[in-house]
């Protein structure tokens, strides 16, 4: 049994954002936190019928210190690897209670939150469970600040490569520590779940983009997933006011895809369609990368590779900067 | 027999490493003239947040048996020294886990010293600085606020400088030879040696009299105990905003279609009793609501919900909720609608819309004074990474200045 979804209409810009506000104040996250711009964001999205879990990392342990809340709607924690497992069990739950009429009958809001860490790393298993449930409604929000930000900056499975943090301090002897490329984890979940209707990528810079993205992920039905690039003051040693202006530049630099799989198609958004169109050229990855401390140790033949590593993913891989693999030759 | 306590009171992360070089000294100093002593951060401060205030201990003792006795506290109950690594925290300072405003100068002892990092005089820091029934004293470093990084270390001589302070005005801890010798066995020699010896000699400290400073009565609310929580722990969720200024929310309001645009009344998001944003932030916005253009980038880019709506469909920063992050300056498409400037320069934390409004000239004149204030000290805020080679341009420009 599938239950019916909410109304979301639709944003055509950012004057047309909810006024509403689920997540307030009452957190104490960083300066220029973006996650919690994500969770702001997110809340105003979905609207007051909404359940949230949050698995932990900074967005539990800094928003839901003792006795103080941000969250207006209903807030559960539930452990770091099994923001899947509570998203399914949360929407089986409301899915029962409402068939056995202990509950009056309405769509209400699931999703369930993790981090990097939680997400990428810990949880994939339980989020791959819940994207195979798809008699349930639900959203599975990844905030990808790009280390294990909460505990001071360890190196997650998104961290992306040649990064400074705790695990990965350069030094004389060898200069990049961190030299796993940064896990695909979108496509990755859309290729392994097929009969999921809604994944997508996302970036709280492009307020109505994120927005749209949150309101279809929450109306399509089933299981859904998304990605969301997180810029973080604290981990990629930067001035916090630059949060916003990092996270349009991983964008531009073609760093990070913004795209959206709806029923088996990839929709490219925003910048990421107009350079992979063509019609904008990708700004070189020095841009973004030399705003950032954790990056400040990469020399000129670092800058190149990773350089290289992008201009690869959109020239060289099967669907540009989304699917690596494709067909062998004879095959194609 | 006795044991000197000191605490770095400083920005977290962005400050992190300077804390950390501080205390560290302070016990490899002590270590020279035979003393033991340890250094270690405030449990409850960790993981840290940016910007938020926390602190580092240095505990120095003549004995193992007296440091033990003196280690086994969460925090120190007072200390000897006070160090205040960036002037907006004389307000009073906020942990991420410890609730309420404790003022800078609540663990310094009766005759001990409050040293700040500062380009303000006295007077001016005291007005700040809350009260106390006992008498202290002040010393000022000479400097701006040092927001020396992470990841890379801006090097402008805070640390070594404040070291030479210390030895100056706590002598009992230990001499500036020991400090200084302490110093180059860290490898700092040279200028480095030089800025500590320079602010030792130049220190100069003013008493605080019992009663002088700030009447406010710091922020505060009952902690509730376990045994009074409600069952299975749960803590009650924020009210749903409603209409501006507690103005009930005018008709046709609904949560997933109404915007940001001053109808229904306005809108003010409930906020949090018990959690307020006052000492995170080392910076706020000044709003020039003539030039807005109600593009709605501020209200909507800012991460901690910090901006209401006005029924003029503008956009008001409340002092309550805002940390200080300039998003909305950077976001702000119009030139000089938005200006950051220095938290010190503030002494309420009241609507800037409600004076605008009352006041139109009135606000102009007060909001040009600040925007100049800022320009005149250049105070531009500088904790992050910029570009290869920005950190050692400012230590230059930094150092310069201390041959003042």
């Amino acid at each position: 049994m599938t239950t019916m979804t909410q109304d979301l209409p639709q944003v055509r810009g950012v004057k047309q954002i909810p006024v509403f506000e689920g997540f307030t104040s009452g957190h104490r996250t960083c300066q220029g936190c973006e996650s919690a711009l994500v969770m702001r964001l997110m809340i105003k999205a979905a609207g007051p019928r909404t359940i949230v879990v949050g698995s932990t990392g900074c967005m539990y342990v800094a928003n839901t210190t003792y006795y103080s809340t941000p969250w207006v709607v209903p807030w559960m924690h539930t452990q770091l690897g099994s923001s899947g497992s509570a998203a399914t069990g949360t929407a089986a739950g409301l899915a029962s209670l409402m068939r056995k009429g202990k509950m009056q009958e309405e769509p209400i809001n699931v999703i369930a939150f993790c981090g990097d860490g939680g997400g990428v790393d810990m949880g994939l298993s339980a989020i791959s469970a819940a994207l195979q449930h798809d008699e349930y409604n639900l959203l599975i929000l990844c905030y990808d600040n790009e280390s294990y930000a909460n505990t001071d900056i360890q190196v997650s499975g998104s961290s992306p490569w040649g990064a400074n943090s705790t695990f990965s301090p350069p030094g004389k002897v060898h200069r990049i520590m961190n030299r796993r490329w940064k896990k695909n984890t979108a496509p990755m979940l859309a290729a392994g779940h097929p009969d999921v209707r809604y994944i997508a990528t996302a970036c709280g810079s492009y307020g109505p983009d994120f927005t749209n993205k949150i309101r279809r992920a929450l109306t399509i039905g089933g299981p859904t997933f998304i990605h969301s690039i997180d810029p973080c003051p604290k981990g990629w040693d930067y001035d916090p006011k630059y949060s916003h202006e990092l996270g349009m530049l991983a964008v531009e630099t073609g760093i990070w895809v913004q795209y959206e799989i709806v029923d088996g198609e990839l929709i490219l958004n925003g910048p990421s369609r107009a350079i992979a169109r063509g019609i904008r050229p990708r700004k070189p990855v020095t841009e973004y990368l030399q705003r950032q401390g954790r990056f400040a140790h990469l020399t000129e033949e670092d800058l190149k590779f990773f350089q290289e590593r992008i201009d690869e993913s959109w020239e060289k891989w099967w669907v540009p900067g989304v699917v690596p693999f494709g067909p062998h030759d004879e095959d194609a | 027999m006795s044991t000197v306590a000191v605490e770095v009171v400083y920005r977290g992360i962005f400050q992190k490493t300077l804390a950390r070089n501080i205390v560290r000294t302070i016990v490899f100093a002590a270590r020279k003239e035979g003393k033991i002593g340890t250094a270690f951060g405030r449990y409850g401060d960790s993981p840290e947040r940016n910007g938020i205030p926390a602190k580092q201990f240095a505990i120095v003792s003549d004995s193992p048996e007296e440091l033990e006795e003196n280690l086994a506290v969460y925090e120190a109950r007072e200390v000897d020294v006070t160090i205040n690594v960036d002037d907006t925290m004389c307000k009073g300072i906020e942990s991420w886990a410890w609730y309420g405003l404790q003022p800078i100068n609540a663990l310094t002892k009766p005759g001990g010293t409050l040293i700040v990092t500062s380009r303000q005089e006295a007077d001016a820091l005291i007005e700040d600085i809350h009260q106390k029934d006992t008498a202290y004293n002040l010393a000022i470093v000479p400097a701006s606020t040092s927001f020396s990084g992470l990841w890379v270390y801006k090097d402008d001589h805070t640390d070594v400088r404040i070291l030479g302070a210390l030895a100056r005005v706590c002598p009992e801890l230990v001499s500036l030879d020991s400090m200084l010798a302490a110093l180059e066995d860290q490898g700092w020699g040279g200028l480095k040696l030089t800025s500590a010896r320079n602010t030792h000699d130049r220190l100069s400290t003013r008493p605080v009299e019992p009663g002088e400073g700030s009447e406010d009565e710091p922020f505060s609310f009952d902690l509730p105990g376990w045994k009074s929580m409600e069952e299975g722990l749960v803590i009650r969720g924020v009210e749903e905003g409603t209409g501006f200024r507690g103005v009930a929310q005018g008709d046709g309001y609904d949560p997933i279609n109404s915007v940001a645009d001053g109808s229904h009344g306005g809108f003010e998001p409930t906020r949090s009793a018990v959690f307020k944003k006052f000492s995170t932030r080392s910076m706020r916005p000044v709003i020039n609501f003539d030039t807005c253009i109600k593009c709605t980038l501020c209200w909507l880019q800012c991460p901690d919900t910090c901006f209401d709506v006005t029924p003029d469909g503008l956009y008001d920063a409340n002092m309550e909720a805002c940390c200080g992050c300039a998003v909305c300056e950077a976001v702000c498409p119009v030139a000089d609608c938005i200006t950051m400037v220095n938290e010190s320069e503030f002494n309420d934390n009241n609507s800037q819309w409600e004076h605008w409004t009352q006041d139109k000239e009135g606000y102009h004149r007060w909001m040009a004074d600040l925007i100049q204030v800022q320009k005149d000290k250049d105070a531009t805020r500088s904790h992050g990474y910029h570009s290869p080679g920005t950190y050692e341009a400012e230590s230059e420009v930094a150092m310069a200045g201390d041959d003042d």
